[in-house]
């Protein structure tokens, strides 16, 4: 089959490799009929996530239609149509019975290299490094599912791939950053990052009562797409000389009630603590750039929320205890508990509360997904979301 | 109650100064005249052969350290030995009068200060050494206790390493309803102290690491009633074969 594969730093290449196997009872095949580029595939692309190997096949975020399966998956059938969660998670543990599946202790075959990163381990991930398992990915034209009686949600006929696909991954992601904001009425939440992920945050806090919803970016595409789609204030974070200062003075003073930062650990920022981290960086002497999370707690008001789904990899710089601890501020975070959200936000969908389709800006065949890389990564073409169809 | 797991005569500091011996002796005595050089000496007649010698004294302290499970003597050695190379420098300094030398000095300041605290420390170390370590390995089953005991006595292999190494295992009921916790217990007390433990490590025979993933593998059995597989590690967790993984791309050949 083909399969999209990292082939090193800055190479992605569509390869010719061996289709995939059921290796266990409670796996399903799944023939991909469609694939999306995620922002955090650029921090793979871009060398920022360690432990990738040269071949690895990527991509979290697909769906497709069952075409085989173990004897163990008893409720799926071959020709369901399903839409499959980024996290692999066992149903089994703990984590998965307490709905913490991006935490499940059992999935995640390299537990012990993420655990001297990270303190314990996380579950495992398809197509994210082999700190999350090396589990193949699907921007392919199969993928084996682990625990397919646990992730995979069933989709009728008749609702397009494009309104679904997003269940994966970037729809609950920005949903979970903005139930983590506790938002009542009143509330001001702003969100860093107009990326699928960001605008997917903005829109879950409209969703959930939030009064306003400021989000900051510098491509004016993104905010234009924004404010197309969503009820949002936009603010371009190079038009004004501090994010913080342009914030306290947008909500009288108090600052947001929470702060979401859906940008991680490559954000760029108009300052010259730029220079700073991006060498800091360059030199392995930090391994994230930490500007937006810095900024979202700097601007966050008097004892807030700081909601952070923007992906880490290791360790930051410059981190502003000082202010989270002396302001009452309280941190949330987490890869997102995919399985949880699955079933409520395609309810959401279904009654039209919200069409996910609408950060689609790119449709490629999967062959051409080393193109489809570069329009994301170098934010050619106005884009903001690549869907591949194998 | 005083918590009886993993605890040791010797710390961190007193095993980062040993492998720092075994690291400077070795250099010492393999490139005695690079380091001739390092700290401003000649390169030629006697002043390599001294680097000799002052290289294996280095790798005497070192092993000293590494090996003993209370080294206080050997790190007040390392003090001594300060003091030598102190003085060594000193008629360096007075007779080339080199900028490299007093860094030098600067440098075997630093570790002095290092070697006099940990020799303190070590010596307000009271009772009898403690050779061996109590080692513990424990994983949560979020299953009732029966299930998990019946579990791990069809676990024969499991079984036979735990008893063969002299561990010995225990369950406990994990509060609020967590399920069950497997104990595995074991003093460790490897040959020549800490360079048999690294040998066992960089061997992947060192018995904690391989409880890790046997107590690992046993709780993804019992829960899901498979060992988890993925592409990059096609028979399981197993830490030695993290540092060979293959790449994350189905197999040639199922493995079924």
């Amino acid at each position: 089959m083909k399969a999209t594969c990292w082939m090193g730093r800055n190479k992605v290449e569509v390869e010719n490799v061996p289709d995939p196997k059921i290796l266990s009872a409670r796996d399903a095949i799944v023939r991909i009929t469609s694939t999306a580029i995620c922002g955090s595939d650029l921090h793979l692309v871009n060398g920022y996530v360690p432990t990738m190997k040269r071949g690895d096949i990527m991509g979290h975020e697909f769906m497709g239609e069952v075409v085989e399966k173990g004897p163990g998956v008893t409720n799926l059938e071959v020709g369901d149509r399903v839409v499959v969660p980024f996290p692999i998670a066992c149903g089994a543990c703990w984590a998965c019975e307490n709905e913490l599946y991006s935490l499940c202790e059992n999935s995640n075959p390299n537990a012990r290299l993420a655990e001297k990163l990270f303190g314990f381990p996380a579950a495992g991930i398809f197509g994210y490094s082999h700190l999350t398992g090396g589990f193949a990915g699907g921007q392919a034209e199969y993928v084996r599912v682990p625990f397919a009686d646990v992730g995979p949600i069933k989709i009728e006929d008749g609702v397009p791939d494009e309104s679904v696909l997003f269940l994966s991954d970037i729809l609950p992601t920005g949903y979970m950053g903005a139930e983590f904001c506790e938002i009542k009425g009143g509330d001001v939440i702003a969100v860093w990052g107009a990326g699928p992920v960001g605008q997917f945050a903005a829109a879950s806090a409209k969703m959930l009562g939030a009064d306003r919803v400021i989000l900051i970016d510098r491509f004016d595409y993104r905010l234009r797409i924004a404010s197309e789609n969503i009820d949002v204030e936009t603010l371009d974070y190079e038009d004004v000389d501090s994010v913080p200062e342009a914030l306290k003075e947008l909500t009288g003073g108090r600052g947001p009630d929470a702060c979401i930062d859906a940008v991680g650990l490559e954000a760029h920022c108009h300052h010259p603590v730029y220079a700073y981290d991006r060498t800091k960086q360059a030199l392995r002497l930090e391994t994230d750039r930490p500007f937006a999370l810095r900024e979202a707690i700097m601007s966050c008001r008097n004892g807030g929320i700081v909601s952070v789904i923007g992906v880490y990899g290791g360790f930051v710089d410059k981190f502003p205890m000082g202010a989270v601890m002396n302001r009452g501020i309280t941190i949330k975070s987490g890869q997102c508990h995919v399985q949880r959200y699955m079933e409520p936000l395609l309810e959401r969908i279904l009654g039209g509360e919200i069409d996910p389709s609408f950060v689609v800006t790119h449709r490629l065949p999967l062959e051409e997904a080393t193109r489809g890389y570069d329009l994301f990564k170098s934010k050619k073409d106005d884009c903001l979301k690549v869907v591949l169809t194998p | 109650m005083a918590v009886q797991v993993r605890v040791r005569d010797k710390d961190p500091v007193a095993r980062f100064l040993g492998w720092f011996s075994i690291g400077l002796g070795t250099a010492q005595l393999t490139a005695p005249r690079a380091l001739c050089t390092l700290v401003g000496a000649e390169t030629r007649g006697a002043a390599p052969k001294v680097m000799r010698v002052l290289g294996a004294r280095e790798l005497a302290h070192g092993t000293g350290i590494l090996a003993r499970p209370r080294p206080t003597a050997w790190l007040w050695s390392r003090v001594a030995g300060d003091a030598l190379d102190l003085a060594l420098l000193g008629v360096t300094a007075a007779k080339y009068g080199r900028a490299r030398t007093l860094f030098a000095i600067a440098n075997v300041v630093a570790v002095a200060i290092s070697d006099i605290q940990e020799a303190r420390f070590l010596s307000r170390r009271k009772g009898p050494t403690r050779p061996a370590m109590q080692v513990r390995k424990a994983i949560t089953i979020n299953r009732v206790s029966d299930e998990v005991e019946q579990a791990w006595a069809a676990a024969t292999e499991l079984r036979r390493k735990v008893e063969q190494n002299g561990a010995s295992v225990s369950f406990a009921r994990a509060p609020g309803g967590r399920g069950t916790e497997v104990i595995v217990e074991f003093e460790w007390n490897p040959p020549a102290g800490d360079f048999g433990a690294a040998a066992l490590k960089l061997t992947g025979r060192d018995l904690a690491t391989q409880l890790s993933d046997d107590l690992r593998r046993f709780k993804q059995e019992v829960e899901t009633g498979e060992v988890v597989r993925s592409d990059g590690t096609p028979d399981g967790h197993l830490l030695a074969d993290h540092l060979r993984q293959r790449a994350a791309r189905p197999l040639e050949e199922a493995v079924r």
